[in-house]
């Protein structure tokens, strides 16, 4: 009986002294590791082989595609999304030129890009999220740069500023109800205080990211349309306006956070 | 001499304009083009699901970019049509069953729309648990808003502390105009006697809440 | 198909520091799907990891692995170069096999 006890208090006493090593940031060792081997990873592989094969009916690689800076120039593209293209006379992001490239270069549909573009949790993840994380990759270590110039420009961010305060539902939330102040949570999920200059840098630097809880690469066209979902409000479109809108306004605010993805979130 | 120039000026102040001297849209402007975008890029399986984007009055008034203050008229506005929205339990009860109001409590599902379906359930959660804490010792509780742990036994349960649990939750822009708070019975979120279970859950002294 | 997996083996003096990253479903054989059917077992149940050839890590995995596991260790003995080869076989009898040399460190 005594021995048992002794050993036991032994378990205790290590248990303890481990514990109180890392009582500094319990959480430091964790990131540090999910910082080093991200399974995002992996997707950031596939989306580079897929970017260089010949796929769709029309058998073409993304090579041509235009990001901004240029016919298959990736180095620096994403820093400078959203931004106008004379093409399509829009103001587009990373996923909506994605979009556009793949239905003029490769000759997929639209409409079958857009419903499978956002995978199931669980699931092996789609084409579009592991282009869009390599293509972000692509700019990892560069400070983003989001210009204003074009007149659509200017109305984008604006209006992605009156999107952000603007309230509605029966929740009564707009962005700014979770995200306009500092240290809070919601449950045990922190918050990002969009208003806060510094913060947003964490938002616009840290997307396309392992989703740990779905077990896939998530963006932030599905990061919006969530917050929606949440909101009881109806499905924000897959690339619309609204969702762009938002995303100029919220990556302009970023401008001078550093790319690194893939972001590791919950 | 002079003529021309004016005339050279006066020709190339409007074509620099139109080539595109590129700036911020004025407020009207961008109202007009961000409203047009909400009624565009939303789906949901029934027009009646889409009118949730619709502002209310209050809404309105309370969407101030940058968080603006409110002038003393808009204050008044926005507490008249809450203090007019508020509607009480059919039985008149303000307090219900706190065990029932514990579990709306913690319950944070309900009345989403995804992939073209309305989640529907027996009732919708409360969402309390996402922005506060609750009883004593809870981990998982979010701090948007204050701490709830100790509500009933900081306060008590006079009928006036009734009545203004029972108001704020039901709209708590009743006092606080534009709080971040959802206006949870006022919009339909939580019918009165969900409330009237939330009140009791905040108030009763064996309530979980007020546990030492 | 089995998906490649990302391994990084960084030579620290005399020990390659290996990272590995697998892309595997890793079900359990107890969660249901959306009908309320049980999601079958798939899982991977044999890691082996050679060293130029030799076998240096012979893992019995689980259910209890979770899904896109990551697997660390550390190889003694190791010289820039060498092959570092990483074999995984699951329930199913898929297999898949991935090699790298050790980097000399940057």
């Amino acid at each position: 009986m005594s021995g048992n006890r002794s050993s036991v208090a032994a378990i205790a006493l290590v248990c303890v002294s481990a514990f109180a090593q890392g009582a500094g940031d319990p959480l430091a060792v964790g990131r540090q590791m999910l910082a080093e081997d991200n399974p995002g990873e992996l997707w950031i592989d596939q989306g580079k082989n897929l970017f260089y094969e010949k796929r769709g009916p029309q058998k073409a690689s993304l090579e041509q595609c235009d990001f901004g800076l240029g016919p298959g120039k990736l180095e620096g593209a994403t820093t400078r999304l959203p931004r106008y293209f004379p093409d399509t006379d829009k103001v587009q992001d990373l996923e909506s030129r994605l979009l556009t490239c793949m239905v003029q270069l490769q000759g997929f549909k639209r409409e079958d890009l857009i419903k499978r573009a956002i995978s199931p949790a669980g699931s092996s993840g789609s084409d579009v999220e592991a282009l869009a994380i390599y293509i972000t990759s692509r700019s990892n270590g560069m400070k983003m740069n989001v210009a204003l110039s074009h007149q659509k420009e200017y109305d984008m961010y604006k209006a992605g500023e009156y999107l952000f305060y603007r309230r509605s539902g029966q929740t009564d939330f707009a962005c700014v109800q979770c995200h306009g102040d500092s240290n809070k949570r919601i449950r045990l999920q922190d918050l990002v205080n969009m208003t806060d200059p510094k913060q947003i840098q964490e938002v616009v630097s840290t997307w396309p990211a392992y989703r740990g809880a779905h077990f896939v690469v998530r963006t932030m066209q599905w990061r919006l349309y969530d917050c929606f979902w949440q909101m009881r409000l109806p499905e924000l479109v897959y690339t619309s306006d609204t969702s762009i809108a938002l995303t100029t306004y919220l990556h302009h605010q970023g401008n001078g956070a550093v790319v690194q993805v893939p972001g590791f979130k919950r | 001499m002079r003529k021309a120039w004016l005339g050279w000026t006066l020709l190339g102040a409007p074509a620099l304009i139109a080539a595109g001297c590129a700036t911020y849209p004025d407020q009207a402007t961008t109202r007009q083009i961000a409203e047009k975008m909400v009624s565009e890029d939303y789906s949901a399986p029934t027009p009646a699901l889409l009118k949730r984007l619709v502002q209310d009055k209050s809404q309105q008034i309370c969407s101030k970019i940058g968080g603006a203050a409110l002038t003393p008229a808009e204050t008044d506005e926005v507490l008249k049509l809450a203090r007019a929205s508020i509607k009480y339990p059919a039985s008149g009860k303000l307090v219900g069953d706190w065990k029932a109001g514990d579990t709306l409590a913690h319950d944070g599902a309900g009345d989403r729309i995804q992939g073209g379906r309305l989640e529907q359930r027996k009732e919708n959660g409360g969402l309390c648990q996402n922005c506060h804490a609750l009883a004593p010792g809870e981990i998982n509780v979010g701090n948007v808003g204050p701490s709830l742990t100790g509500y009933g036994a900081q306060r008590g349960n006079s009928e006036a502390i009734v009545k203004y649990t029972y108001e704020k939750i039901y709209n708590a822009w009743a006092y606080f105009p534009c709080s971040n708070m959802p206006r949870l019975g006022a919009t339909g979120h939580l019918t009165p006697e969900q409330v009237a279970h939330m009140v009791a859950y905040l108030i009763d002294p064996q309530s979980a809440v007020n546990r030492k | 198909m089995a998906e490649p997996m990302k391994i990084r083996a960084t030579l620290q003096v005399d020990t390659a520091d290996v990272r590995i990253l697998m892309q595997h479903p890793m079900e359990t054989g107890q969660r249901k799907d959306a009908k309320g059917a049980i999601v079958p077992m798939h899982f991977i149940q044999n890691v082996v990891v050679t060293h130029n050839g030799k076998t240096v890590l012979d893992a019995q995995w689980s259910q209890a692995i979770s899904r896109n596991p990551f697997l660390g260790l550390r190889v003694k003995g190791a010289r820039a170069g060498d092959r570092i080869s990483v074999t995984w076989t699951d329930n199913k009898g898929d297999t898949r096999t991935d090699e790298v040399a050790v980097a000399a460190p940057a």
